[in-house]
Order: structure tokens, then C-alpha cells, then sequence
């Protein structure tokens, strides 16, 4: 080597040296002692060791306002690139709070969309990790120009490649957008906050007290609006997550959900099962019991678990397939459909049909909740959400009915009139327009209105209840139409479903040609 | 311009309609022109159908609801609309997260709130049989 060419490769040496850098190591020191990661720590801990290839390392800001033509720092505060996790492609960017606060410019948002951009053409998931000030106001419109053409990206590539974005530090304003039109949203407790605007404008504007924890922490936004579907200690727990999360997905929306071997015996009886229902149809049960006592080795990810816990959306592998789960929980709040619920497990049933993931249905639904609170709230444009993703729905669908499914409830909840491929259900299966004593009442309203004598009606309603129970409230009325394909023994539930999953590998079906739908949003 | 051909009393005649305006037309007969004013024919009436008029609202007496508790940080809220049935714990009682407090029957099921942490119940606003609706607060912890 020359002397010139030995000093070309020192300067290369030193340049990437500085850029690991960042914001410097006081600044890194700083992020540290806010028991935070800096941004190339993150994508460390994220992808398989030394796979991790960066871009646009020496990229620097382009804005000459407000003494910023002072002060340059190689990466303008994002690290980009791709790498793999579980040996499978991923692209990767992660905001880099030591560099001006991670705020965005224009010379950022176009590391970003470069990243975003090759994820699309080789159909591989992006993975955000954000930690950002906000928009670089001294670039101005820059700023704004920077952010949008982030969210187009974010459209385009939606239901194209899985997107999943974790928050690390605060995201406000504008750019809570880009993590609110991806799939998955993971926040730390404590240290990361997402809202529109902050306490102080809160303050001026509506006169409330609250701290950025209240208005737009990982609590409030994994229980009270839904932004987020996860909520973590730490962030080495959301890294470990956005792991997990993927080995569920495929890589893009051409390819097929993953599976994996599978050591569970996929004939496995699950006794327990044969007695969870209770005899009394007004006590309620685990459904977690049951999602346990059929997937392989137990295990789920749960996607909102804190959120309208009254269904369940999870992750789970049969026979190594992996499949999302929609059911009905009967322990909180009787396993109604509501708002929330139906919202949460619309946007789910439509990300495993986006990504050929097949769809699990557990129904024990008792209906949708009546009331002034859910009728202004809009449930039946709502409900009709969750209605509409299943219609919409062409991945393979199985229905396990395991006791209440009453009325629109029942159509909703992936029926056989609704595509539902393979609807299986248990002897303890209650499907009709409504439970008894409702039915009885509209059934014989005459009748009980000529009574006088209190003790004979109420052994009138006895008997019509009964005798609507013997004939309605059991799962051989829907299966006598084929609208149930069988009855099954609850203790068979896994290796039904795995068949009945084996049996839709080669499913095809279509829906017409069309711009987009209008899902009644 | 619209032709006729008609016969009246044997006598044959060819008329010509040669609309001008919305009420005047040309109208020639066997070879003679009129100007003839149409008097057009009525269009059928619709009914007028008044509107139904709204029901008098009859005075209706406010339910004597309990007084409704405004829910604060510390109370333990109802999930969901309901009745409640139980209710297992008094002021001073000493809870343990996930402890049954109240059941409140909706749906036509016996929804059981649980305790969300340790503590100890100050108050309980909530008696069986009271109607509650969702939100409402039943009784709160320290």
C-alpha cells in the first residue's frame, strides 16, 4: 500500500469512528444515565450478531438557519441499514437522541425512506426504533416535507411487508403518525411517551393537569386508547418482543405464514377441557385455559392484552403453523362484543389476512353491549369493522364454538355464512338468535301479559324457557343446516383444528377486483 | 310536431300539433291553421300526509337512583353495565390483588371485579340489587 492510499483508509477508519460516535460520548453518557440505549446499542441487541450493514453513515444536514450550518454530525441523528433476526432479512432504522435530540430533518426522513424504500423492493419487514424530539424547526417546512413522505411510505408498504414500530423515548406531534400507521406498536413504560401535543398545551387549551405518563405513556395507551399494543419494562424486553412478533410473520404479503417444526404431539387429548364450561351458563371461565390447552407447547404472544380484554388477540402455532387467535374472553365483562373490542380484533383479523395468517376463531360471545354509552360511541359502526374483516377475510378460518353464540354476535364471530371454511363446535354450544328468558319474553309476550297469578307465569316461563333451551340452546340445531361441521369433543379441540388447518393449506379463494373496500371506518 | 289522423262522425281529418310554447301550439286541421291555447290537465294530487306528531312526552319521574359516586385515581370502576349481585368487602377490609371485591351480573353472566392491587377498601359505594352502569364507581382503595 501507498503512503497516500494507507492514509485514504486511516481517514475512512477515523470518519466511521466519529459517526459511531453520534452526538459524541458525552451525549451517549447522558442517554445512559436516562437508563436509555443509544440508537446503534439498540439495533445491536435487535439483530443476529454482526449482521447489521449500515447506510448513509456520513449523511449530514443540509440546513444553513439558526447557526446549524455550525454544527454537523455524521448520520443526522438516525442509524439505517438492514441485517437479520432469526436469520431472515429485516431493514432497520433507529433515531438517535444523542444527535439534536433525534429531531428530524429532511437529510434524516431520506435515510429513512431509503431503508423503508429497499425493505419494499426485497419484501422484508422495517423495524422503527424511535427516540426523537420532534421535527428540526430549524429546517421548517423541510421538517414537515420529511415526515410525510415517511408516512406515504408507511401506506404503501402497509400490508405489503409487516411493519413494527418500538417507541424508546418520547414521540410527539407529527411524527406519532408514522408508528400509528404501522402493525405493531411497542412502548417502554417510563421513558417513552407518544401524543399529539404535550402537558403545556394541554394546560393552556383545556386547563388540565396531567404528566406526559398520563397523557400518552405506555399504561395509558396499551389500556385506555389502543395506540399501542405493548407495553414493556425495558427495552431490552421490547427488542426481545419485536423478535418474537416476527417469527410469526412472514416476510412480505406474497409469502406464506412461517412454520416451524413441531415437538407438541399434535394428537395431545387436553382432558381439562372436557370440564371448563360451567354447568351454570352465567359463570364465567378462562379462555386463556383453553388458547393453552390447544396450541403447540402453550405458548402465545398476545397482542393488546390489556386492552379490551374482553377478546383475545394472539399469536400461536398449531403443528408448527402460525395462526392468530381471536376469542372471546368470558372473564371480563361476559365476553362482549363492544367498541373496543370489535376495533381491536378487526384491525388483527385484517393483519393475519393481509399476511397469510391463518385465523383461529374461539366463540363464546354473549352479544354485543347494549347501552346509550355504546349506541352514541357508534357500535354498530364498529362492530360492523369486525363484521367486515372477516368477510373480507380469504385466509383459512377455523371456528371453534365453545358455548354462547347469539345473535349478530354469532353471524360476526366467523360464521360458516361468512366464509368461515371449517366451523367446528362443542356439545356445550349455545347458538340461536338469543338466550332464553330474552326469547321467551318476545316468543310468548302475549301469553304472559294475560297472567295474573305471579307463581303460575313464573312456571309458564320455566316451561317455554326449557323447552326453548331443548330446542335451541345446543349446537345440533346449526349443525342440522350445516352451519356447524361438526360437534366435537372438547378434549379433541387441537388435533381438530390442526386437521382442520392441514386440510386449507391450498385454500384459494378470491374477492372481486376493486380499488379498495370502504370499511366502515 | 306530432301528426293525427281521426275520424268524427265519418269525416276524416289530419291534424298537425306543432308545439311554440309551453301552452300555445300551432295546430294545423285538413290544411287549415289554429292557434290553439291547451288548458293542461291537472297533475295528480299526492295526498298531503301530515307528519306524525310527536307523542306528548309524558312527565317522566327521574328514576331515584343512588346517588352516583364520581369515579376518582383510586376508585375500582364497573366494567360494564349491570346489576350487582355481591359484594364481598366493607370499608376498612384489607384486599389482596385479584381478590373477588363485587360481582355485578350482566349478560347474563356473574362478572367478577377483582381487586387491582393490594390495599386497603375506604369506601364502598355500591349495595346488592343497585343498578350501575359502565364506568361508575364502586368503591374505592387505598
Amino acid at each position: 500500500m501507498s503512503e497516500i492510499q494507507k492514509q485514504q483508509v486511516a481517514k475512512l477508519i477515523e470518519n466511521r469512528e466519529t459517526a459511531r460516535l453520534g452526538g459524541g460520548e458525552k451525549a451517549i453518557e447522558k442517554q445512559h444515565a436516562k437508563g436509555k440505549y443509544t440508537a446503534r446499542e439498540r439495533i445491536h441487541m435487535l439483530l443476529d450478531e454482526g449482521s447489521f450493514e449500515e447506510f448513509d453513515m456520513f449523511v449530514t444536514h443540509r440546513c444553513y438557519d439558526f447557526g446549524m450550518e455550525k454544527k454537523h454530525t455524521y448520520g443526522d441523528g438516525v442509524v439505517t441499514g438492514y441485517g437479520t433476526i432469526g436469520g431472515r432479512l429485516v431493514y432497520v432504522f433507529a433515531q438517535d437522541f444523542t444527535v439534536t435530540a433525534g429531531s428530524l430533518s429532511i437529510s434524516m426522513a431520506e435515510k429513512i425512506c431509503k431503508v423503508m424504500d429497499m425493505a419494499m423492493r426485497n419484501g422484508a419487514p422495517c423495524i422503527g426504533l424511535n427516540d426523537s424530539g420532534g421535527a428540526r424547526i430549524q429546517e421548517g417546512v423541510n421538517a414537515l416535507a420529511g415526515y410525510a413522505n415517511i408516512f406515504q411510505r408507511n401506506v404503501m408498504a402497509s400490508g405489503v411487508i409487516p411493519q413494527i414500530s418500538a417507541i424508546f423515548g418520547p414521540c410527539a406531534g407529527g411524527a406519532v403518525y408514522s408508528p400509528a400507521l404501522t402493525d405493531f406498536v411497542i412502548m417502554r413504560r417510563d421513558t417513552s411517551y407518544m401524543f399529539l401535543t404535550g402537558p403545556k398545551v394541554v394546560k393552556t387549551v383545556t386547563g388540565e393537569d396531567v404528566t406526559q405518563e398520563q397523557l400518552g405513556g405506555a399504561s395509558m395507551h396499551t389500556t385506555k386508547s389502543g395506540v399501542a399494543q405493548f407495553a414493556v419494562d425495558t427495552e431490552e424486553e421490547g427488542i426481545g418482543l419485536i423478535r418474537d412478533l416476527l417469527a410469526y410473520m412472514p416476510q412480505n404479503n406474497a409469502d406464506m405464514a412461517p412454520r416451524i417444526p413441531c415437538a407438541d404431539d399434535i394428537a395431545r387429548k387436553e382432558d381439562i377441557l372436557n370440564e371448563i364450561i360451567p354447568d351454570n351458563p352465567n359463570k364465567p371461565y378462562d379462555m386463556y385455559e383453553v388458547i393453552r390447552g390447544i396450541v403447540d407447547n402453550g405458548e402465545y404472544l398476545e397482542s393488546a392484552a390489556t386492552y379490551a380484554k374482553n377478546i383475545i388477540t394472539c399469536f400461536a402455532r398449531f403443528n408448527g403453523q402460525s395462526v392468530g387467535i381471536i376469542a372471546n374472553q368470558p372473564n371480563f365483562m361476559a365476553g362482549v362484543l363492544d367498541i373496543n373490542a370489535s376495533r381491536k380484533a378487526a384491525r388483527f383479523v385484517r393483519f393475519c389476512d393481509a399476511f397469510n395468517i391463518p385465523i383461529v376463531t374461539l366463540v363464546d360471545v354473549p352479544g354485543f353491549l347494549p347501552g346509550t354509552g355504546q349506541e352514541y360511541g357508534g357500535v354498530i359502526t364498529h362492530g360492523a369493522k369486525l363484521l367486515y374483516a372477516y368477510c373480507e377475510a380469504t385466509v383459512p378460518k377455523v371456528t371453534v364454538t365453545l358455548r354462547k353464540a347469539y345473535g349478530g354476535a354469532y353471524i360476526v364471530m366467523s360464521s360458516k355464512h361468512i366464509r368461515g371454511d371449517i366451523n367446528y363446535a362443542w356439545p356445550t354450544a349455545e347458538i340461536a338468535v338469543m338466550g332464553a328468558s330474552g326469547a321467551v319474553e318476545v316468543l310468548h309476550a302475549k301469553e304472559l301479559a294475560a297472567f295474573t297469578d305471579a307463581e303460575e307465569k313464573a312456571k309458564f316461563v320455566e316451561k317455554c324457557e326449557q323447552e326453548y333451551k331443548d330446542k335451541f340452546s345446543n349446537p345440533y340445531n346449526a349443525a342440522r343446516y350445516g352451519y356447524i361441521d361438526d360437534v366435537i369433543e372438547p378434549r379433541n379441540t387441537r388435533f381438530r383444528v390442526i386437521r382442520a388447518l392441514e386440510s386449507l393449506q391450498t385454500k384459494r379463494v378470491g374477492n372481486p377486483a376493486k380499488k379498495h373496500g370502504n370499511i366502515p371506518l | 310536431m306530432q301528426k293525427l289522423k281521426f275520424n268524427i262522425n265519418g269525416k276524416h281529418y289530419e291534424a298537425t300539433v306543432a308545439e311554440t310554447s309551453h301552452n300555445v301550439a300551432e295546430v294545423e286541421l285538413n290544411g287549415k291553421k289554429y292557434t290553439v291555447e291547451v288548458e293542461r290537465a291537472e297533475s295528480v294530487a299526492v295526498p298531503h300526509i301530515a307528519a306524525p306528531k310527536p307523542a306528548a312526552a309524558a312527565p317522566v319521574a327521574a328514576p331515584a337512583a343512588a346517588p352516583k359516586v364520581a369515579a376518582g385515581a383510586n376508585s375500582v370502576t364497573a366494567p360494564l353495565p349491570g346489576s350487582v349481585t355481591v359484594v364481598n368487602v366493607k370499608a376498612g377490609d384489607a384486599v389482596k390483588a385479584g381478590q373477588t371485591l363485587i360481582i355485578i351480573e350482566a349478560m347474563k353472566m356473574e362478572n367478577e371485579v377483582l381487586a387491582p392491587a393490594d390495599g386497603t377498601v375506604t369506601a364502598v359505594h355500591v349495595s346488592g340489587g343497585q343498578a350501575v352502569q359502565q364506568g361508575d364507581a364502586l368503591l374505592d382503595l387505598a
